[in-house]
């Protein structure tokens, strides 16, 4: 309950701030956004499965983001930086589908 | 939770690798976590709570913030583009409901000028409209099409996302039709369309962006090019001329497409009228106020 509130005050906060992106930023912002759905996915699926962790959460969100990151910078700088984002996405992506199936099988028993 | 680890026995690492993606989505320390939480003491630590709170505020201001910027950056040209089309549909609209207008009114006009029944001068007025492209036209005559060459396929390496290759320009351009257009007159045609566009004594063919302008209304390939005139006379100068040779010479060259062809009954659409501005008759009835001589 309390995490759907905070999501929403940092919706509310950001929308409030509208805060312009640095320039330097701009690649890992969809990378950001990709690890983010996966953190609150997984997430919330643990919190189904009832062995939810709040270190465990903040953690796994922030090295998502890092690690994500720090491919894609490498691989900008060895010029196959599109070529990694994607590989990052495709992960995290079969992840937020396998999560999802989990909550969804926990939501509806189907 | 204790499932039972998904593993093959003799599955080689990469499959493995693969098969551990697809099925433990879920992010192992949540796992371990709890694991640990059972065996030691099960209350709450103190800072569960601050920390679920701060990961949510950081995710949804994650969120928010690409929002925020996917919609600030690419859209803004993107609205602009969005703006400039519907503005330009919207003129076209208009234009096309103006000239319909115009021919509607036209009809009318030649309607009541029979009803008034001016005797030989009617004819001489049908004639005269005929030849400057205000009343359609139908007749025998020739019909030549030009074709742009198919597309070469897409170089099969796309290179990096978001750079498009450099598509095959245009080959045909405004000189080709116009060279056509102008064989044709010279060829004997009394009357031609381009594109169902009909050419008047004022029309002019020219070439903007991408596309032929005939009389400022853009038309794109293939080019039918329509001439009313004595169908034999014109197919056999039309052949033998350089214009109808270096188009040949083309289609093996290039690929354009390129074919003219005797036609027996063509329609020619009339073109809305000009009404010329500062062009005068030089006529010698006493009415006209130049004619003071």
């Amino acid at each position: 309950m309390i995490a759907a509130f905070a999501l929403v005050a940092g919706v509310v906060l950001g929308l409030i701030l509208r805060p312009t992106v640095p320039t330097w930023l701009e690649p890992y912002l969809p990378i950001a956004v990709v690890a983010a759905l996966d953190a609150v996915f997984g997430g919330v699926r643990a919190r189904l499965d009832g062995i939810f962790d709040a270190k465990v959460f903040v953690v796994s969100f922030v090295s998502n983001v890092v690690v994500a990151a720090l491919i894609v910078f490498l691989g900008d700088k060895l010029g196959v930086g599109g070529q990694l984002s994607t590989a990052v996405v495709v992960v995290l992506g079969i992840r937020i589908f396998g999560n999802a199936a989990a909550i969804r099988r926990h939501l509806f028993r189907a | 939770m204790t499932s039972p680890p998904n593993t093959r026995p003799n599955a080689p690492l990469t499959t493995q690798l693969l098969i551990d993606l697809v099925t433990d989505t879920l992010d192992p320390g949540y796992a371990a976590a709890a694991a640990k939480r059972r065996s030691s003491d099960p209350t709450p630590r103190w800072y569960d709570r601050p920390a679920v709170v701060v990961g949510c505020l950081l995710i949804g201001f994650t969120l928010v913030l690409a929002y925020i910027h996917a919609n600030r950056g690419a859209p803004e040209a993107a609205k602009v583009h969005d703006r400039l089309v519907a503005r330009v549909r919207a003129a076209q609209a208009e234009g096309a409901s103006l000239a319909a207008r115009a021919q509607a009114l036209n009809s009318t006009l030649t309607r009541l000028r029979d009803q008034a029944g001016l005797g030989s001068l009617s004819g001489e007025l049908d004639r005269e409209q005929l030849l400057a492209g205000q009343v359609a036209a139908t007749g025998p005559g020739l019909e030549v099409v030009l074709k742009e060459p198919p597309k070469s396929t897409a170089s099969p390496q796309p290179g990096r996302a978001g750079s498009s290759p450099i598509g095959a320009t245009n080959i045909l351009t405004d000189r080709d039709v116009r060279s056509v257009v102008n064989e044709l007159w010279a060829d004997g045609a009394e009357a031609i369309s381009v594109n169902d566009v009909r050419l008047t004594p004022t029309s002019a063919i020219r070439f903007a962006g991408d596309a032929v302008l005939v009389d400022f209304q853009p038309i794109s390939a293939p080019y039918t090019i329509r001439a009313i005139g004595h169908a034999d006379n014109l197919a056999t100068a039309f052949a033998s001329s350089d214009v109808a040779s270096r188009y040949q010479t083309l289609v093996s060259a290039d690929g354009i497409g390129f074919v003219f062809s005797e036609r027996n009954d063509l329609q020619l659409p009339a073109s809305p009228a000009v009404t010329p501005r500062y062009a005068h008759p030089v006529s010698p009835s006493p009415t006209s106020t130049g004619s003071s001589r």
